[in-house]
């Protein structure tokens, strides 16, 4: 499906913002730096385009915010929408200790579990699709905390969306700006 | 009306498929056009949701309060299927005498339909889902719309019902789901039904889950069946999204097909930074008229003069060829013509 005209628009000015901050703040940037810094905006606009009504917007602009270089960025981003003001902090350490708790306590219980002939197949499925909602937590920003099986669904279909979003105009700018280099030199 | 019996109906083709990829993601004017597109898909979430009327008018009698939700989904979805099930009209007219069916069902802004043309206004009303919402929502509001349809044909259902307070099981995920995102593009469902109540708007709707034959009807179960239809409706979603998972049967492969085109785009992301960094002439967005741009194309705006470059030959590159952007050519264009365009680094 295509990513709505509108999000990439917001996207786009985001990123723009983003951007000019960098550029007037430094302007000896080495090529890693700039990478850095391009990817940096660029996730940042995608995530302030979400206005912080989604777990992986909020958790991306959280981690953005933690280091100080970056922070300056997240905040100019940022500032234009007015919903992360309000926006709980993320959520604490405890809740993951918490969730690893119960994994173990899973973990164990299964081991002695014997499986019938009937659900032999199934806790295999299910230890594979266990594993799998693993790595889709550590994929999606701020994954790890979500328990709720529905909610991560929605948050990776979310974040899909937006990814897919920016990936569609960085194309665009990267061309465009390869273009113009070309037709310049 | 064929007898379900216990089982799960999940039979969902590829044209459901498609509807459900089509309400999902209706952000904006762009995808009407993709509405009008596909093919007639009122089968597609009725059939899913199908239940002979038997069962249902069981139900109806046997649990008055916990299963109307569920009832009035069945009757909507068994009206707004074509004509196998038009008969099951003929007890519609038993509907009214349970008051509380009526309340719970004016909850659902589903019943405030007018319009017949059950499979376009679903889409639509889908379709017309805020942008910003994830799937999910619109995707419920895909369900609930059909069950509006029934309203409208069957009458007896009365439109202006009052609202009422949330019904016990799906009251958790009602709730959940409207922190989370209230009033986000119920507002926008509002316009397709015609009849709305104001407040009905403001609420999402949400997955309903029916009791099947033989199944426990008790509250933890229904609350657990509900959870998971709604977690495999959300699967689904997905699956349309990511592409080449249609095809795929089964949890485990489609999450990994998941995983790889997540982790695809991350990389892409990447690398596409990477390229930017790359550019070695300085550019400068010209950042005044890029936010003056109204809702037309941003670039268009931006770039007023044309500059003779071509831009076929820049066209969107072959990553993958089905995620179809036809993005605003004049964008792409506009993005070539960039005198006035320059990004400084």
């Amino acid at each position: 499906m295509r990513p709505p005209i509108s999000l990439e628009k917001e996207f786009l000015k985001k990123w723009v913002m983003g951007l000019q901050k960098w550029s007037s703040t430094s302007k000896e940037m080495s090529f890693l730096e700039r990478k850095k810094a391009i990817k940096l905006s660029a996730d940042v606009a995608m995530a302030s385009a979400r206005n912080g009504s989604t777990l992986w917007s909020r958790a991306l602009i959280a981690g953005a915010s933690k280091d100080p270089d970056t922070n300056a960025i997240v905040k100019h981003v940022v500032t234009g929408s007015t919903a992360f003001a309000s926006l709980p902090p993320p959520i604490r350490l405890g809740r993951r200790r918490v969730c690893s708790n119960k994994a173990l306590r899973k973990a164990r219980i299964n081991h002695f579990r014997r499986p019938s002939r009937k659900s032999a197949a199934s806790s295999i499925v299910k230890r594979l699709v266990k594993k799998r909602t693993q790595v889709i937590k550590g994929l999606v920003p701020g994954g790890e905390r979500i328990d709720d099986e529905s909610c991560l669904i929605k948050e990776t279909l979310d974040y899909v969306i937006s990814l897919r979003a920016q990936v569609h105009v960085m194309q665009q700018i990267a061309n465009a700006a390869e273009l113009l280099n070309t037709n310049n030199n | 009306m064929d007898p379900i019996g216990g089982n799960e109906v999940r039979s969902m083709n590829g044209a459901k498929d498609v509807e459900f990829g089509v309400e999902a993601y209706q952000f904006g004017e762009e995808l009407h056009s993709l509405m009008s597109g596909p093919p007639v898909t009122g089968n597609s979430f009725t059939a899913l949701l199908d239940l002979p009327a038997n069962q249902a008018m069981e139900l109806l009698h046997s649990q008055a309060v916990d299963d109307s939700p569920s009832e009035l989904r069945l009757k909507g979805h068994c009206v707004s299927h074509q004509s196998p099930y038009n008969h099951t009209l003929n007890w519609a007219p038993a509907f009214p005498s349970n008051t509380a069916l009526i309340e719970r069902s004016s909850k659902y802004s589903i019943f405030a339909a007018a319009d017949a043309t059950v499979d376009r206004v679903g889409g639509g009303g889908g379709g017309q889902g805020s942008p910003d919402s994830s799937s999910m929502p619109s995707n419920s509001r895909a369900n609930v719309m059909k069950v509006k349809s029934e309203p409208a044909d069957s009458g007896s259902n009365p439109n202006s019902l009052p609202h009422a307070s949330g019904p016990t099981i799906n009251e958790k995920q009602m709730n959940r789901k409207e922190s989370g995102k209230k009033g986000k593009g119920s507002s926008k469902r509002g316009k397709t039904t015609a009849n709305d109540n104001s407040e009905e708007v403001e609420k999402l709707p949400y997955v309903h889950v029916r009791a099947r034959r033989g199944q426990a009807t008790d509250s933890h179960s229904l609350a657990e069946r509900a959870r998971r239809e709604k977690i495999n409706v959300r699967l689904k979603l997905l699956q349309e999204l990511v592409p080449g998972c249609n095809k795929i049967s089964g949890m485990a492969l489609v999450l990994d097909e998941i995983i790889n085109h997540v982790q695809f785009l991350q990389r892409q992301v990447e690398f596409l930074s990477m390229r930017l960094a790359a550019v070695n002439s300085p550019m400068e967005f010209n950042v005044d008229s890029l936010f003056s741009a109204g809702n037309g194309s941003v670039t268009d705006s931006i770039f007023p003069s044309v500059m003779p470059l071509t831009w076929p030959e820049v066209q969107m590159n072959s990553d993958r060829q089905q995620w179809q952007f036809d993005y605003d050519k004049s964008a792409n264009s506009a993005l070539f013509h960039s005198s006035q365009r320059k990004m400084e680094l």
